[in-house]
């Protein structure tokens, strides 16, 4: 990496304990991610960003700032980015990924509490993540009790603004989002101090579609058989496009997917053709949590969807273009995000019928359903999951799991077995 | 007696039971509540019987386990294995059943338990203090007006209401008055009396004569201010909803010694304090409003419940607060940081315990409540 | 004034006698019956310290076996005389960590050796001296000698805390040819990271003292002092302190 010391310096940063989340990542990264064979060429750009992963992305942010630009911290894909970037901000997503950081967190919360959230309040408080340390605001929202508490807290540590996400998915329901929508575009308008015009926000919607049409094409490549691309890499490519610059992000993924492309025309795969192909559906997998893919693949199967927040959440359902009023715009946005299926909803049968037809796109064996260890959502809504692919004999596993590795070997036999199975 | 008065509302389930399938006979419909955030106001007015179903047990949570995860409250889990297994009479009687958005547990387990029976879910706003909110509860209450009405055949005037609204406030008022009576030292009422009494409102059927108990208990009370309890330390409790089954923490303070004099929580003071305005003009939006004041751990943020435990230290003389969280209830478990830091600032110990139903942590509580005691005498 | 202190722990029981400013201690293990272990150690102390059963004053028992023993004037928890006997032995300490047979604990005491707040482990046995009793004898070992037996240059990370799977993972250490020293300081490793994520919890203040059995393994002390990047101070009679608080609380008729 790079010298980025005078800059975390600058920021706070603890930078004795940051060295000790230095030394260890690029270890990680080097055995789960550069012993794979036949990486797309695609893949040496965010093989870059995390070498540099906590230089070359946060030092644009402070650029951005030092020009008088705001950055918005997020942390879930109910937050529409786009009034972000209408408002000439940034905003990144900020999901802590790592063990390294829950001890942190739990300084302050329960240790029942899920690793992501401990992680990400963890980060905030040791100092250790620059991400963490350069937002102007954060933007909280209400899906989980986990998240709506710790919010609190943090409140008393940098100035953050909730989103009241609904419940359920009635017409009020959306109304009741789309006010949402614009209170927190009054709260960006006078924290960046510009102004949101239907000009800019028709901008910033095309910014946004155009990076989920790319993610979109990516993952478009992985139903083909052989797989272009691993599991592992394709998910790396989401949870970095959650901080990238949009722009760039878009162009990136559009090489990648196009080089995948070439490889299926020439019938290349990273995969033997016959490999049992997996679907992952549940909670997201923050960067650098990579845990199950790991473990997924290394025993021969490729993870060829994700059902989560860092994967079809993320990017299916594009924001409707042919708005042209703001008016229209706000309510176009709130349409799209409450297409979003997460088990934070009640009823959510919705998101059974999108593994359905995930795992029929996508041609999977098997599902592995899995969730942070203390989601009370995924975990209970689990089981309405497996009774819908029983029905449909849909091979199905579920796994709870956190950051430490403490599981690790319980979970590779549990897999193998699953994998067993499928291969009959 | 207050022994007498005592075992009245100890015996007020298994009476209510027989009154309630007497009334089923005869035609009249049960409604299923499991949460201090249902207006059970609008039952009354539409002439069914609201009945408390909160799972207080730990033997159905096995069965309860089959479908839910096992990291999960024992709370959602009891409950869920009563409605199951069909071994709660209360669940079995109830023609309908309303559940609230108020945790994630409830909230998904709601899903899963319609496979049983009709289950109305409201949707609880998650901040208690935007409008936004408000105007989304109000919604949520002329919402369960409409099915409460086509699901019971009924019409709900608002005159029902204001009448209905006028007995739970005196219900309120008459429990208030019994737990007030232990601001005195020694406490009148053992900390499983008030428990008793507080708890058996949610079964009774008729609450002409629970307010007339409840007020009768506190007359008795005031008529014998020596009835052989001693001054001890004085132990506030707050957390998480307890009740008949699920008194471990109540039951091994008062064995080591000490008074638990009041408690702030859902079967306790936490509502109590909330009188519907029944001057207003809207019936559904004075409702709201008291409703939406409850200091539940689900409302983000949650000053007043800060404020109502502040003046309860005070009023009720604290010496030491426990704090109860049921395993997996993220809200109580993070806002106990919160409580905590309230608490030692008024330099009071604090003890936070997390739990679950079952009797293999008892030692350990044990020794937790009995070095919080020790803070105490010093 | 002749008085008793005695900690009945589910290891060992501990019994400190003082009279008239002189004092004699003694430590069996508890065995089976906590009763018989608390009698043991009054006839034991009364022996050595040639005393009569009548001139005793006052007898305080303190430790899981306290409620068993008939005996006691008065019971008290041990994290109130783990206080007061570290508030005697180093006055300037304000945190105290103290690792038994199944209870690790951390207690944060005034000036006056007051207890101010404390935490104790949950349910499980991670982070306490039953986890390294369960790894010791894994690795055919008896627990006292972890402490010498550790290398901590060759660390071998365990990364369950869990003792069951912890278990199996030094068993599969092992077989992979790790060396054991490696292993006996990546299991110390495990219980420091515990306990000091619950101390951490409570919030730490100086300076910090560790007591109870454990506190004899030097491994977890230098486990627990990496983890918490602070100097901690092992009492030299470390398994006494309760006892020591007991009697101390007795002769102040507390």
């Amino acid at each position: 990496m790079a010298d980025y010391k005078q800059m975390w310096t600058d920021l706070g940063m603890d930078l004795e304990k940051h060295d000790v989340l230095c030394e260890v990542l690029p270890e990680a990264f080097g055995g789960i991610y550069l012993t794979q064979q036949d990486r797309p060429k695609g893949m040496d750009f965010y093989d870059f960003v995390v070498s540099e992963i906590h230089g070359v992305r946060p030092a644009e942010m402070l650029q951005h700032q030092k020009e008088g630009g705001k950055v918005f911290g997020t942390f879930c894909v109910y937050v529409p980015d786009e009034v972000v970037f209408a408002a000439g901000g940034i905003a990144a997503g900020l999901c802590g990924g790592s063990q390294f950081w829950v001890s942190g967190g739990e300084k302050v919360l329960p240790a029942n509490t899920c690793s992501l959230i401990k992680a990400s309040v963890g980060a905030r408080l040791d100092k250790t993540c620059p991400f963490f340390l350069i937002p102007d605001m954060y933007v909280g929202e209400n899906t989980c009790d986990g998240k709506k508490k710790a919010w609190e807290i943090l409140a008393g540590e940098v100035p953050i603004h909730i989103i009241d996400i609904p419940q359920m998915k009635r017409e009020r329901d959306i109304a009741a989002y789309e006010a949402e929508i614009r209170d927190f575009i009054a709260t960006v308008e006078k924290v960046t101090g510009n102004k949101i015009t239907a000009e800019s926000l028709g901008a910033a919607i095309k910014l946004i579609n155009n990076k989920r049409r790319a993610l979109q094409r990516v993952y478009n490549a992985r139903k083909a058989s052989p797989v272009p691309i691993s599991g592992l890499d394709a998910l790396l490519v989401t949870q970095i496009n959650f901080y990238d610059d949009p722009a760039r992000a878009a162009q990136m993924a559009n090489n990648l997917a196009e080089e995948l492309e070439q490889r299926i025309e020439n019938g290349l795969g990273v995969f033997p053709d016959k490999a049992v192909r997996i679907m992952v559906s549940g909670t997201p997998m923050a960067i650098p949590n990579w845990k199950l893919h790991h473990i997924i693949e290394s025993l021969g199967a490729a993870v060829v969807v994700e059902e989560s927040c860092t994967g079809t959440r993320y990017f299916e359902n594009l924001v409707d273009e042919s708005a042209s009023t703001l008016e229209e715009q706000i309510r176009a946005l709130a349409e799209r995000y409450m297409k979003t299926n997460c088990a934070c909803f009640t009823p959510n049968s919705a998101r059974v019928e999108d593994i359905i037809r995930l795992a029929d796109e996508y041609k999977v064996d098997g599902i592995i359903d899995t969730n942070l260890q203390f989601c009370n959502l995924y975990s209970t809504e689990s089981h309405l999951v497996k009774q819908s692919m029983n029905e449909r004999n849909l091979p199905f596993m579920h796994i709870e799991t956190d950051y430490s590795e403490q599981d690790f070997e319980q979970l590779r036999t549990r897999v193998e077995a699953f994998l067993e199975i499928l291969r009959k | 007696m207050l022994d007498e008065f005592m075992e009245g509302f100890a015996s007020a389930r298994e009476v209510n039971l027989m009154r309630i399938k007497e009334a089923k006979d005869n035609g009249l419909k049960v409604v299923g509540i499991y949460c201090t955030y249902c207006p059970q106001e609008l039952i009354l007015a539409a002439g069914a019987i609201p009945v408390g179903l909160c799972g207080m047990s730990e033997n159905p949570i096995a069965i309860a386990e089959e479908t839910l995860p096992r990291n999960l409250c024992p709370l959602v889990k009891s409950s869920y294995g009563f409605a199951v297994s069909d071994t709660c009479p209360f669940f079995h009687f109830s023609d309908l059943i309303i559940g609230e958005t108020t945790c994630d547990g409830k909230k998904k387990m709601f899903e899963i338990m319609r496979d049983l029976k009709p289950v109305h879910v409201m949707q609880l706003p998650h901040l208690s203090n935007t409008k936004a909110s408000f105007d989304l509860w109000v919604e949520e209450i002329r919402c369960l007006r409409s099915r409460l009405e086509q699901e019971l055949q009924v019409t709900i005037s608002d005159q029902d209401i204001w009448a209905a609204a006028e007995m739970i406030n005196k219900e309120k008022k008459a429990i208030k008055a019994m737990f007030d009576l232990n601001r005195v030292d020694p406490p009148p009422l053992s900390g499983m009396d008030m428990l008793t009494a507080a708890w058996s409102r949610s079964f009774s059927s008729n609450k002409v004569e629970m307010v007339d108990n409840l007020n009768g208990l506190v007359r008795e009370a005031a008529n014998q201010p020596k009835n052989g309890r001693t001054k001890a330390s004085r132990v506030l409790l707050t957390g998480c909803p307890v009740g008949l089954g699920t008194e471990k923490v109540i039951r091994l303070t008062e064995e080591l010694g000490a008074n638990i004099v009041a408690m702030e929580n859902c079967s306790g003071y936490k509502t109590l304090e909330l009188q519907t305005d029944i001057q207003g003009t809207d019936p559904i939006v004075e409702l709201a409003k008291t409703y939406m004041a409850i200091p539940c751990s689900c409302m983000s943020p949650n000053p007043y419940r800060m404020e109502l435990l502040n003046s309860m230290l005070d009023d009720f003389r604290a010496d030491a607060v426990i704090d109860l969280t049921w395993q997996a209830c993220h809200t109580y478990n993070i806002e106990a940081f919160e409580v905590g830091k309230l608490v030692k600032s008024k330099g009071l110990p604090y003890l936070h315990l997390e739990s679950d139903y079952s009797n293999s942590d008892l030692e350990s509580l044990k020794v937790r409540i009995e070095a919080m005691l020790e803070m105490v005498e010093k | 004034m002749i008085v008793i202190g005695i900690d009945i722990g589910s290891v060992a029981a501990k019994g400190y006698i003082i009279s008239s400013g002189k004092h004699h201690r003694t430590i069996i293990p508890t065995g089976w019956s906590p009763r018989e272990a608390g009698q043991a150690i009054i006839d034991q102390l009364l022996d050595v310290s040639r005393i009569e059963r009548d001139q005793v004053e006052r007898i305080y028992v303190t430790g899981y076996g306290r409620v068993a023993f008939e005996q006691a004037d008065k019971t008290i928890t041990e994290i109130k005389c783990h206080a007061r006997g570290i508030a005697e032995l180093y006055p300037e300490v304000r945190t105290i960590i103290d690792i038994g047979g199944q209870d690790s604990k951390v207690i944060r005491i005034g000036e006056r050796g007051q207890v101010l707040d404390f935490a104790m482990n949950d349910k499980c046995a991670a982070g306490t001296g039953r986890f390294l009793q369960v790894m010791a004898t894994a690795l055919g070992l008896d627990v006292s000698e972890l402490g010498d037996a550790e290398q901590p240059g060759q660390m071998q990370t365990i990364s369950s805390m869990c003792t069951v799977f912890a278990e199996s993972e030094i068993i599969g250490s092992l077989a992979r040819g790790n060396p054991i020293g490696g292993i006996i300081a990546g299991l110390h490793q495990s219980v420091g990271k515990r306990v000091a994520a619950m101390a951490r919890r409570m919030g730490i203040r100086e300076q910090v003292a560790f007591t109870g059995g454990v506190a004899i393994n030097q491994g977890v002390k230098r486990a627990l002092e990496a983890e918490l990047g602070t100097r901690i101070i092992v009492p030299e009679a470390c398994q006494y302190t309760g006892a020591l608080g007991a009697a101390l609380l007795a002769l102040e008729n507390s």
